[in-house]
């Protein structure tokens, strides 16, 4: 089988202060520590797994920077067979559908006879949740998003999808599909540093646009259909209240507070 | 078998000498507990197969202590043995899933907590403390647990007043420091140790650091014993502060009429021999009574917090060896547990609850109980 990952280069921010950057657009990157989006963590060893279970060629693709050859290294480290980054200045400013075309025209440049496609279901730097969905959009392929198992079964995928409320979904998929694989979904395997090393000698591929066939008007601000106009920390709000007394006081007054709101069912 | 370097273990460890004695497997202080037997597993690295060690959850349970090794007739290392076989361990990902994690975040964090960089000196914040580019006598290099730790922050935060109340001249690396590494060998991972070393001693030469003093006898093991081309003198802490008593520097004046036994960490008693400065740091303390465990200095026992087993979950059963401790020390009358380390300060705190003793018996490191000896 073919299998492509796509894999995206992030920094950690669930703890570490974000500061905005002088123009709006972005974040400062100093004292951050970056690393694979934990979502394509999971979408990468699934597309090992995969390979393992099944055999045939993995290869990862990110879109970035220098940098982010940290996380493609991980990714041949683990067991992916090749890796393809994209970089170019048009780039700059494209949204998730502008990186969903770039996503697609490496992927029929380099591995037109794919047979599975595996994202993260989001990002965790921007949580826009739709490159996979955009990407199988572009290629004219079925999609799947918040999946939970996959079994391949001849031409096709058995695919558990996780929905609201603890239901989950059961869906028979045809192949070539992109898959946008939820966390959980198995646990990624550990890559020592000696393993990082050896994977030194696998081929790293570095691309531009022009490579891929797209023409810098398909990407960036112009090929997007969302522009970023801000970011901006929000400002604390004043809602909380913050109740003192003797406990008796303070849970009979909150008690009053969940009823006034009407939180509890009558 | 086959160390991850391609040396088969025989020969890397010497082990054809062996006499199989078990002295080793005799002076482990988890074999009682545990299928861990370094006797047996010398054997094994001789006869068996990498395979072999697919299955051995229990290689996990070793505290790195190293007792087998100073206990050997013959000199052998079973504890590097075991570390050996855990690096088999780690290059076929075959790791608990917390030592994974931790190894991960101290790639991609620089510590083993799973913390962001950018918050590593916030204890620090109220504190007026040099950084290393200011340049200093001391690089004092806090380490992992007692920059993240809220219990362990407590002694950072005390040798910062110590090292002030007995004018030393010192900065840190504040958001810069990183993991020294002690832990991630024994871990097995001796890549990302080599990697921690490489970047470490870049560092410290960048700001030409020539005495460094550490909270955490862990760190100045590595420092002093495992960092090839370290140019830097390094001391632990009680040996700074018991030649600064020395001198008359640090001056220990009010009293602290307090039973407190002293727990030899295994980094700085059995393996560094660093056994005097410590209890005399405690004894200079007015209305301190000094007690000793019968097991104390050379004989005396892990509290289980080393070689990786704050992230590893150990496959023993029964009573922990810090529960055993601290009912020893309640037994010879304690009411102060002394630690100089910030594992058995973890680990200790941990028995104390275990056993019941919360009320009756307080865990502090020596740096806070100087600290009352100073202001009272």
């Amino acid at each position: 089988m073919k299998i492509v990952v796509c894999v995206k280069h992030v920094p950690d921010t669930a703890e570490a202060d974000v500061v905005i950057t002088p123009d709006k657009k972005g974040i400062k990157k100093e004292g951050l520590a970056f690393g694979i989006n934990e979502w394509d963590e999971y979408a990468l060893e699934e597309a090992i797994l995969t390979k393992e279970k099944y055999g045939g060629e993995v290869v990862a693709i990110t879109i970035g920077g220098k940098d982010s050859e940290d996380t493609l290294r991980r990714c041949l480290a683990k067991g992916a067979d090749r890796a393809v980054r994209v970089e170019d200045p048009a780039l700059e400013g494209s949204d998730a559908y502008a990186l969903a075309k770039a996503l697609g025209a490496v992927i029929k440049k380099e591995i037109p006879d794919y047979d599975i496609i595996f994202t993260g279901t989001q990002a965790s730097d921007d949580g826009f949740a739709q490159v996979g969905q955009t990407l199988a959009e572009t290629l004219g392929i079925p999609h799947a998003a918040l999946v939970t198992k996959v079994e391949i079964q001849d031409g096709k995928a058995k695919i558990h999808r996780e929905l609201e409320g603890g239901l989950e979904e059961v869906l028979e998929i045809q192949l070539p599909a992109v898959l946008a694989v939820q966390t959980g979904i198995n646990e990624p395997r550990y890559v020592s540093i000696m393993g990082i090393r050896k994977a030194k000698k696998k081929e790293l591929k570095v691309l531009n646009l022009s490579d891929v066939g797209l023409s810098p008007d398909e990407v960036g601000e112009k090929g997007s259909l969302l522009k970023l106009e801000e970011l901006y920390v929000p400002p604390v709000e004043k809602m909380a209240e913050i109740l003192t007394g003797a406990p008796e006081e303070t849970a009979a007054r909150l008690a009053s507070i969940l009823d006034e709101k009407g939180l509890i069912p009558k | 078998m086959e160390t991850v370097e391609g040396e088969s273990f025989g020969e890397k460890y010497d082990l054809f000498v062996c006499l199989q004695c078990g002295k080793c497997t005799g002076s482990c202080p988890l074999s009682m507990r545990s299928q861990l037997n370094p006797r047996k597993l010398v054997r094994e690295a001789l006869l068996l197969e990498n395979e072999a060690v697919m299955d051995k959850d229990f290689l996990w349970d070793c505290t790195t202590c190293a007792t087998c090794r100073l206990r050997c007739p013959r000199d052998l290392q079973p504890v590097e043995v075991i570390i050996g076989m855990r690096s088999i361990l780690i290059e076929e990902a075959k790791v608990p899933s917390t030592v994974q994690e931790a190894l991960e975040s101290t790639f991609k964090n620089g510590n083993p907590w799973g913390r962001a960089p950018s918050k590593r000196e916030e204890w620090a914040a109220e504190l007026s403390i040099k950084k290393a580019s200011e340049g200093a006598e001391y690089l004092y290099y806090v380490g992992c647990t007692p920059a993240y730790d809220p219990r362990v922050q407590s002694v950072a935060k005390s040798l910062v007043r110590l090292f002030d109340a007995a004018g030393v001249d010192f900065a840190i690396l504040g958001n810069e420091e990183k993991c020294c590494g002690n832990e991630i060998r024994r871990m097995g991972e001796i890549g990302l140790f080599e990697m921690l070393m490489e970047d470490n001693i870049e560092m410290f030469e960048n700001y030409g650091v020539e005495r460094i003093v550490t909270t955490s006898p862990h760190c100045y093991n590595v420092f002093k014993n495992e960092y090839e081309g370290l140019k830097a003198e390094v001391f632990h802490y009680t040996q700074l502060l018991c030649d600064k008593l020395d001198e008359g520097k640090l001056k220990l004046t009010k009293e602290l009429k307090k039973k407190v036994i002293y727990q030899d960490p295994c980094f700085l008693g059995k393996q560094n021999k660093v056994f005097e400065e410590p209890r005399k740091l405690l004894s200079s303390i007015p209305g301190v009574e000094l007690l000793e465990y019968d097991r104390e200095k050379m004989r005396s026992v892990c509290c289980e917090g080393g070689g990786g087993r704050m992230w590893a979950e150990a496959t023993a059963t029964g009573e922990r060896t810090a529960e055993t401790r601290v009912k020893e020390a309640a037994a010879l009358g304690a009411e102060v547990i002394a630690v100089a380390c910030p594992f058995c300060l973890l680990t200790f705190e941990d028995a104390v609850k275990m056993t019941g003793y919360e009320g009756k018996i307080e865990v502090k490191d020596i740096s806070e109980l100087l600290i009352e000896a100073i202001e009272g």
